[in-house]
């Protein structure tokens, strides 16, 4: 999840990362209504509003985020309708599980899913490294350079939908995005150079995630929500310690 | 000059040959919203080893018309071939052969990329799919440093390089791919008094010792003007004066500013 949301931060699509996660949540919140797999939903949902953003903002010529404020509401409109059409009470643990994630509720499949996504995420990286660094410098040298950047950046926008759908029941779908941009905009406020910023988000990701697991297992706070708070902590501590924004201070004296 | 296919023999100025390079007939960009200027019906032929600058007002269509050449900007009528390609289907290959340098290109302080990894960049598209630059790569991309005079910032952050500096390093990125057009936008403009005296001569001696058909954007026309074969005024989106810098100086020491140049042609 660091790793991927380093490229979201870097090539500025964070509206989408947001409209994504959402429409996972939209999609979830079906899955639960109609009884069917929240994860098939849910990510049905999110490639569905990945695939529209991408296009839509070329063909329309708006800057992606225009094109996310507005699928954005409209996700979390449909999720909401769709939980209030889950029709048994016995249901309701699980729109719990769909709003707020719940880490016990993580069956090994999804914990094998998840680390075949991470060990994909990482080859994919790897072989297009060069493309996605060209891309995250600028984008317009980058195709002036000879790369068609296009297929790319609808890559990172899928697979970001695919990350954001199958760690939805760690954190939920109202908190989800805080773990695409924490870590790697933590990494940011420190590193120069690129490699060790992909290296270091999720490791970042990780640390942070397993202490809000502790936090939240001493205090009997939701999990989820404990996850958010502390890598939110670390990324505010990163920016008060930050050496790019003390040297902007300077700058601007 | 390792990596680059010098031919010492041919230092002298060469004349233009007659083997058209770029070619534009009739093009006419799309209206993409008030950020580009539109350039009407514009024909022009740049022949192989030709240096020409292209001057003209502010939002003139001068930026526009080098992005046709290279194909970025994909939609407009008329035809473009450039290597004897159609830049609408072979755009990537076409650019691949291109050196391009956009106006005004400056990286943040704190972006976490070096010079060097910036001049890298230049050689990706050539580098292929799936492909990692090697050492071959690497060593092209230092020999453009070399080449400019920038190789002492090669490890550097590029965000902490003056304006100047990172002008000369976008300049070796452009040369890192050995292309065998130059576009330069505006490539004067941030540089240090002692920079621009030493790169229009560089690149005057790049575009002789390698063949390189140049084009040289600018609002100043007096850099180089000796040493260029061609000088063309856009404005308003057409091209209102083309011919040899002899004819254009005249013009241009009665009136001092490219704006009157173009002034007297209408």
């Amino acid at each position: 999840m660091g790793l991927i949301g380093v490229f979201v931060v870097r090539m500025r699509l964070s509206a989408i990362g947001y409209s994504m996660s959402h429409g996972a949540f939209a999609g979830a919140a079906l899955g639960v209504a109609t009884a069917t797999n929240p994860l098939l939903t849910g990510l049905l949902f999110a490639s569905g509003t990945a695939f529209l953003i991408g296009p839509i903002a070329d063909k329309a010529r708006l800057h992606a985020d225009t094109i996310t404020s507005i699928l954005f509401p409209l996700n979390m409109a449909l999720a909401f309708v769709f939980l209030t059409l889950v029709p048994e009470v016995g249901l309701s643990s699980q729109v719990a599980n769909v709003l707020w994630g719940s880490i016990i509720s993580m069956t090994n499949a999804d914990l094998v899913y998840l680390v075949t996504l991470f060990a994909a995420t990482l080859a994919l990286v790897y072989f297009i490294w060069k493309e996605l660094f060209a891309i995250m410098f600028n984008r317009k040298l980058a195709e002036a350079d000879g790369i068609n950047t296009k297929p790319f950046i609808y890559l990172i926008i899928f697979l970001a939908g695919v990350v954001v759908t199958l760690s939805l029941k760690l954190v939920g779908g109202l908190l989800i995005y805080a773990l695409l941009f924490n870590p790697a905009s933590t990494v940011l406020q420190f590193s120069e150079n690129m490699r060790k910023v992909v290296v270091a988000s999720p490791l970042v990701g990780m640390a942070t995630t397993v202490f809000g697991l502790f936090v939240s297992l001493f205090f009997d706070l939701p999990v989820g929500s404990c996850i958010v708070i502390v890598s939110t902590i670390v990324f505010a501590v990163a920016l008060l310690l930050s050496p790019k924004r003390r040297r902007k201070e300077e700058n601007e004296k | 000059m390792v990596g680059f296919e010098t031919k010492k023999a041919t230092v002298q100025s060469k004349k233009p040959t007659s083997e058209a390079i770029i070619k534009l007939e009739a093009v006419s960009t799309v209206y993409e919203g008030a950020r580009r200027t539109a350039i009407k019906n514009v024909n022009l032929v740049v022949n192989r080893n030709e240096l020409v600058y292209v001057v003209g007002p502010n939002a003139a269509g001068k930026t526009t018309l080098l992005e046709t050449i290279n194909g970025m900007l994909p939609t407009f009528k008329g035809k473009v071939r450039v290597f004897g390609l159609n830049v609408k289907t072979h755009g990537r290959q076409v650019r691949c052969g291109i050196g391009y340098v956009p106006q005004d290109f400056m990286v943040k302080p704190g972006e976490p990329y070096t010079a060097i990894d910036v001049v890298l960049m230049g050689r990706y598209g050539q580098v292929g799919f799936l492909h990692h630059p090697d050492e071959k790569d690497k060593a092209k991309a230092l020999e453009a440093m070399r080449l400019i005079g920038v190789e002492e910032l090669a490890d550097k952050s590029m965000g902490k390089l003056s304006g100047g500096q990172q002008q000369k390093v976008m300049l070796a990125r452009a040369l890192a791919k050995n292309p065998k057009i130059l576009l330069l936008d505006e490539p004067f403009s941030n540089l240090d008094p002692d920079s621009r005296g030493q790169i229009p001569t560089l690149i005057t001696k790049l575009h002789r010792e390698k063949d390189l058909t140049t084009i040289i954007v600018t609002h100043d026309i007096h850099h180089m003007l000796d040493q260029c074969n061609r000088v063309i005024v856009v404005s308003g989106g057409r091209i209102t004066f083309d011919g040899t810098p002899e004819k254009a100086l005249p013009l241009v020491e009665n009136h001092p500013h490219t704006t009157s140049l173009e002034a007297t042609h209408r």
